[in-house]
């Protein structure tokens, strides 16, 4: 049943059908399957499986990742209040676009992904002054900040994550948060992330999901 | 434009025509801000005039900022930078109701929000006219709802909101595709760079490329045709659509991907286009000089044999050295030229 359930649901998604994604999902949880299940057995292996499919070089398109994400983090808010207990959560992440950036979609896709990672996921929104992110991650207890920038000045300029990194710096809070960016100049220059000091970068936003679940990891060691 | 020309018609010149596409730095080259740079046609033309004088490449553009086609379209607040782009502050589009209030002017060329684009045109046109092609930037219909309501409230339309209601979004955005590239026809640009994303299975399915992708690119260049139309997806990747966009849209230029791979780009083509070689424009802030040129001559040993090519670049990030621009420059014109190729 739940076999059939998973590759129902992953046909779905592949094929950025929503409305069939979310009728797999309510024709399982009407046939018996838990919703913990759903959201621990389907919805994040499917998020695992096309981490996995992008990381050899399937061609996952922009479409895909959108809708993957989006529809994961339906399903976990339909399915969560349902759980026995309530899920433990696995970190906590403020994220945002840089500094005069107005570009969302990839930060949207992101929150997608780590809500349905039971990650507590703050949206700062667009054009995020650098100070606001540190204090807004002090204040939600996050371990990581997301910076996610469309554009080459958005990700190097001096109000971008170098100032993000330098405030961390004077605060003394390195070990305690972690800078993960993103966005298409990342794309374009893979070393990009260390010359703005990141603590590390992510090629589009489902594998963030994995990106950021290694850096909350590394700080709760 | 004797270069293009050539290359066009398979022919060969002195050596492959070289698209440079500085926007930002005429600011810097004339000492302005980029705002107060960006508020003058003058300004715009004057910087592009001396810009590719001073680097000898082989075109000039029209083009202020993507931003400018939604401040055509009601946009009143861009976003100024001192070390990039413009942006979109404020969507025009912030709910479905406002897609139907979305007024298409009837003359864009009377519209108060082109009159600087008109004014640098003019002087292009008066001051290069027929010797370098003058560019113009047009956002295809699929596309330029990201820059109305943002690009994640239009991927949501699109894949998952009222088909009525993306349609009617569409036709609108068709319909100033077409009033746009008449009015920069009828102002002089020669080379139309027709900017589609949505155009690429970067960004979509094959099969949504198939079912809305083409059809509405059908729509815009129907009746408007497709000479001096490049096709071009932002930096999205797209040799595998060059089959259909040939046999449906007619286009023969490709300006394809840095991703993309020239050599297999070119064999799709097969002679019956013209292939543009993209460098990865954002290497150019960081990489030697040594680097710049390795990877110049690597595209044009790619591109070049067989001919029907031109070398070319994205939107140059502000932040590029102008020895490095130099450098890639350089490199272009020694390894392009004809008689070492043959």
């Amino acid at each position: 049943m739940l076999a059939q359930v998973i590759k129902a649901y992953n046909e779905a998604i592949f094929d950025t059908d929503r409305d069939r994604a979310l009728a797999v999902v309510r024709q399982a949880v009407d046939s018996g399957v838990s919703p913990e299940d759903i959201i621990f057995k389907v919805v994040i292996p499917a998020i695992e499986l096309m981490i996995k499919s992008i990381s050899e070089n399937f061609d996952a398109n922009l479409a895909q990742h959108f809708m993957t994400s989006q529809i994961a983090a339906e399903v976990t808010e339909q399915m969560i209040p349902r759980f026995k207990k309530s899920p433990e959560i696995v970190g906590r992440v403020v994220i945002g676009n840089a500094s005069g950036d107005f570009h969302g979609l990839g930060k949207r896709i992101v929150i997608g992904c780590l809500k349905a990672l039971m990650i507590d996921v703050t949206d700062l929104g667009l054009n995020v002054p650098p100070e606001r992110f540190v204090d807004e991650a002090i204040a939600h207890n996050a371990e990581v900040i997301g910076i996610s920038s469309m554009m080459v000045h958005t990700a190097r300029g001096e109000n971008g994550c170098l100032k993000v990194r330098q405030i961390l710096k004077e605060r003394n809070l390195e070990d305690t948060i972690k800078i993960a960016v993103g966005g298409a100049p990342y794309r374009f220059d893979h070393e990009l992330y260390k010359i703005v000091q990141a603590d590390a970068w992510a090629e589009n936003g489902i594998t963030a999901g994995k990106v950021i679940t290694d850096l909350i990891r590394e700080v709760r060691k | 434009m004797d270069r293009l020309v050539a290359a066009i018609n398979g022919k060969t010149s002195d050596r492959i025509p070289v698209f440079c596409n500085l926007l930002d730095q005429g600011a810097k080259e004339l000492g302005v801000s980029l705002k107060e740079y960006y508020l003058n046609g003058e300004h715009v033309a004057e910087a592009q005039l001396r810009m590719r004088e001073k680097y000898g490449y082989d075109n000039v553009w029209s083009l202020f900022y993507v931003g400018k086609e939604a401040e055509v379209l009601g946009c009143g607040k861009i976003a100024f930078a001192n070390d990039g782009p413009p942006n979109v502050e404020d969507f025009v589009i912030k709910t479905y109701d406002d897609i139907e209030k979305l007024q298409v002017p009837d003359d864009i060329s009377g519209h108060p929000a082109f009159q600087e684009p008109l004014k640098c045109l003019r002087i292009l046109k008066r001051e290069v006219g027929g010797k370098y092609p003058i560019c113009a930037y047009i956002t295809a219909s699929m596309t330029l709802p990201a820059i109305l309501m943002g690009m994640d409230r239009w991927m949501e339309l699109l894949l998952i909101g009222p088909a009525d209601v993306r349609d009617a979004l569409l036709t609108k955005c068709s319909d100033f595709f077409r009033k746009e590239i008449t009015a920069y026809r009828n102002a002089g640009a020669d080379v139309l760079v027709y900017s589609n994303p949505f155009g690429s299975t970067d960004f979509i399915s094959m099969k949504l490329f198939k079912e809305l992708s083409l059809p509405w690119m059908e729509r815009d260049l129907k009746p408007v045709g497709s000479q001096g139309v490049v096709y071009y997806c932002g930096s999205a990747r797209f040799n595998n659509v060059i089959e259909q966009v040939i046999e449906r849209l007619g286009i023969s230029v490709f300006y394809l991907s840095p991703m993309d791979d020239i050599a297999e780009g070119k064999k799709i083509i097969a002679g019956r286009g013209l292939c543009c070689g993209v460098i990865n424009d954002i290497k150019l802030i960081d990489w030697s000089k040594e680097d710049i040129r390795n990877e110049v001559r690597r595209m044009i040993d790619q591109g070049m044999p067989g001919g029907r090519f031109l070398f070319g670049t994205l939107v140059m990030p502000y932040a590029i050295p102008e020895e490095n621009i130099r450098a890639m420059l350089e490199a272009a014109y020694e390894f392009g030229r004809y008689e070492k190729a043959e």
